[in-house]
């Protein structure tokens, strides 16, 4: 610690009520004021908000403070929102300690008088901390100015596009043998109508005319190691001639667009697999499209007259109604494009086919998107029968009887005939699915990308940091992070562009300083800790003449260190320790927890 | 309180967002809990669990990454570790139950509840001895 008069300044949130609610802040703040060498200690509504901030730095510029703390809501959230008023106050960022009483505290503590006592501690516990706080410099590392994407859909072409325009080369790995993704496969695209393989044939065109782009099809991730800024993935890609060949692609950062998959219905799910004449939505629009408009629309050589769509198969399940898939939790979640995808099949249908009778059996019916409302309109002009069910009485398909108008025979409860057993004969129903993630595969597993309990890809923050991974250096773009449809999914590709720009444009990137380092006075050249480090460079122990003695030292190389403390363990004369977290450190914490017990106001 | 407390060593990178995911469930836990947040727990030597006990801390749960963890052999290394404590601390005639090491994922909600619930019914159970 250096020498200089410690002066904290200490900041209680309220977020709102979300704290203040359950924590008596003002006597939080009290407690902490009356410590030692704390000069500010105080309480604010909205810490995160511009007012909030300008505290710190006026606090820090008014009272020569030297240290900050502010407990509020998870560092995840606003650590660095608060170490960057730090900055601007004239600190180190380091010399900044956060304590989260809103997720660990406020939410998850009935009684009022335990949660404030609670609080009360931590905050004790990061101001011992706080002293123990240094200085510390980010570690400047080179980046490797080219960005891979994985997948090549709409959301992984946009973002290349992009990519490309900032002048940064990119690398596209693409699994199937051409780009586009599902897109390609539709005829028109909702909600402009416009040609889905145009769409992909205009970015494809685009993309092959960049030089900074490559592509490769047929190929597939096997691995990939490094860090933001220097991430290597290893690709196999296959060859004209079956055979395969292994590449290694250096690369500052990875936009995941993976996309996603149609979900698959069970055997048996409203007949799926059972009755030839049960489709899914996707394989419709295909077969739609391959049917000339002078002929009759025949699904596995019969004629279609009248025909069915049920929508919210695979999505919005519900426990105890559904079964999850083997391996995969129930899709809880809406997949947001069916149903007007469903409205607008229906429509193409009904004006290819004006014979064709066509009945929508729905649980909702969303079309929340810009001009999407029309499609309803437009379904309900064409003369689409509308039904409606309750989850839990999900529409039967059985086999019809043979003098019957259809082959398929469907019973549904319908809410807008006051809960009315209906049944309809139809000879084709078609199975509006949901959207499920597509495997992302090794580079997943490789730099441990989190998933969200529905299995989509999850971003740090829906709203703070909504394109970017925890794993520093990989963004996502389209429906690999959540069901959208295609103006989505460009808008997060777009979006994943410019960070990867920003962060690969400066030619190199900052990493954090939490590595280890050695006290040279204390370190006795033992080498115990060098057995302890798995990471080949980051230890050595180098050995020097001084006064005619041979002194080993170990000497730590900070852009192979990873900051994972195992040696720190093992130092007999505790020389070693992590910036920022050092063992005196969590020490001093323990010791402000066990100090005498805060009292508890009875509630 | 006094011996009730539970240190949770949490590490940042799994243990910790899933004790945020507890909090934004907002699911409900005893307040005797005191997480400490740390890159990985392989960081504390076998003194600090000791020291820590020796300080008046009831319990410790260790909650690691496990197979997940971001460091290379890391996790290994401290099972490795909390065995060895565990042993100590049996020897010394304190029951070793109170030194739990587990895995704890970002979404794990429902284990991390689980753990301070037991660590709870464990150290219940001594102050009743005692
Ligand atoms: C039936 C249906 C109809 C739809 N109709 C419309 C519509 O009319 N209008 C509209 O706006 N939206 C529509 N959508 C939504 C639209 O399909 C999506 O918004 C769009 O496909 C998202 O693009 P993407 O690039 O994210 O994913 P995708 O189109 O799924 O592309 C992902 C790409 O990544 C590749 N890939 C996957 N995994 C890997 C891997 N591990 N390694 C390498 N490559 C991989 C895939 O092969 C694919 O090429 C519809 C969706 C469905 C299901
Ligand atoms: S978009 Fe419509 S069909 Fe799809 S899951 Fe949501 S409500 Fe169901
Ligand atoms: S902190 Fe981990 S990576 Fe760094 S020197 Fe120690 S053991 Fe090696």
């Amino acid at each position: 610690m250096n020498s200089e008069e410690v002066k904290i300044g200490v900041y209680i949130c309220h977020c709102g009520g979300n704290i203040s609610d359950k924590v008596d802040v003002e006597k939080v703040a009290e407690d902490a004021g009356n410590l030692p060498d704390v000069t500010v200690s105080r309480t604010y509504t909205f810490m995160c908000a511009d007012p909030g901030q300008e505290l710190i730095v006026e606090d820090i510029e008014k009272h020569g403070l030297n240290r900050i703390v502010v407990a509020s809501c998870s560092p995840s959230l606003h650590e660095t929102t608060f170490r960057s008023a730090v900055v601007r106050g004239g600190l180190n960022q380091f010399l900044y300690e956060h304590v989260n009483i809103r997720e660990q505290v406020s939410w998850v503590h009935a009684s009022t008088g335990e949660a404030t006592a609670k609080a009360t501690t931590l905050v004790r516990a990061a101001i011992a901390r706080v002293r123990h706080h240094e200085p510390l410099s980010l570690i400047r590392v080179g980046a490797t100015s080219r960005a891979l994407v994985l997948g090549g859909g709409v959301a992984g072409l946009r973002a290349a596009l992009d990519l490309a325009v900032y002048g940064l080369p990119v690398t596209i790995v693409e699994k199937s043998s051409r780009l586009g993704g599902q897109v390609a496969e539709f005829g028109t695209v909702f909600p402009t109508g416009e040609s889905g393989a145009e769409l992909v044939r205009t970015l494809v065109r685009d993309v092959s005319a960049l030089e900074e782009i490559t592509v490769l099809t047929g190929a597939r991730v096997t691995g990939a190691t490094g860090y933001v800024g220097n991430f290597t993935v290893m690709v196999e890609q296959e060859r004209g001639d079956g055979s395969t060949e292994d590449l290694e692609i250096p690369a500052g950062a990875v936009i995941v667009a993976t996309g996603s998959r149609p979900y698959e219905p069970d055997m048996g799910e409203f007949g799926f697999g059972q009755f030839p004449e049960v489709v899914t939505l996707p394989d419709f629009i295909q077969i739609l499209n391959e049917t000339r408009a002078d002929g009759d629309l025949t699904v596995n050589g019969k004629m279609i007259r009248r025909a069915a769509f049920i929508h919210c198969v695979g999505s919005r399940q519900i426990e105890g109604i559904q079964k999850p898939k083997p391996g995969r939790p129930l899709n809880e979640n809406c997949s947001r494009i069916c149903c007007t995808a469903t409205l607008k099949a229906e429509s193409d249908l009904i004006e290819k086919f004006p014979g064709v009778f066509v009945y929508d059996l729905y649980r909702d019916i969303r079309t929340y998107g810009r001009n999407h409302e029309e499609i309803y309109e437009r379904a309900s002009r064409d003369g689409v029968s509308f039904l409606c069910y309750e989850p839990a009485t999900p529409p039967v398909v059985t086999m019809a009887a043979p003098d019957d108008t259809g082959n398929l025979l469907i019973t549904v409860k319908d809410n807008l005939t006051a809960g009315m057993e209906i049944e309809v004969a139809v000879d084709l129903v078609v199975l509006a699915v949901g959207m499920e993630p597509a495997d992302v595969g090794p580079l997943a597993e490789s730099l441990k990308l989190p998933a969200g309990a529905d299995g989509f890809l999850q971003e740090v923050h829906p709203k703070l940091r909504p394109v970017e991974m925890a794993v520093a250096g990989v963004v996502l773009a389209g429906t690999c992070q959540s069901p959208r449809d295609i103006e989505e999914s460009c808008a997060s590709a777009s979006a994943a562009a410019v960070k990867v720009a920003g962060l690969l444009t400066r030619g190199h990137v900052d990493l954090e300083p939490y590595v280890a380092r050695v006290n040279a006075d204390r370190c006795e050249g033992t080498g115990i800790c060098l057995s302890q480090c798995e990471y080949d460079g980051a230890l050595k122990i180098v050995e020097s003449v001084i006064d005619g003695r041979a002194i080993r030292k170990a000497v730590v190389n900070e852009a192979l260190c990873t900051g994972c403390g195992a040696c720190v363990a093992v130092c007999p004369t505790r020389a070693i320790d992590i910036n920022g977290w050092t063992l005196d450190q969590f020490e001093a914490m323990v010791d402000a927890m066990c100090a005498d017990p805060v009292e508890v106001a009875s509630d | 309180m006094g011996t009730d407390r539970i240190l949770i060593l949490a590490s940042a990178a799994c243990a910790y967002p899933g004790a945020d995911a507890v909090g934004q469930a907002h699911l409900s836990y005893p307040a005797n809990t005191f997480v400490l947040r740390v890159p990985s727990p392989v960081v504390f030597p076998e003194s600090f669990y000791y020291d820590s006990f020796e300080k008046g801390i009831g319990g410790i749960i260790v909650m690691s990454c496990g197979v997940e963890c971001p460091y290379e052999g890391a996790y290994e290394k401290l099972a490795a570790r909390i065995d060895r404590v565990s042993l100590g601390l049996k020897e010394q005639g304190i029951n070793p139950r109170r030194l739990k090491l587990t895995s704890i994922c970002t979404v794990c909600t429902k284990s991390f509840l689980k753990e301070v619930a037991d660590m709870n019914s464990i150290l219940a159970y001594e102050g009743a001895e005692t």
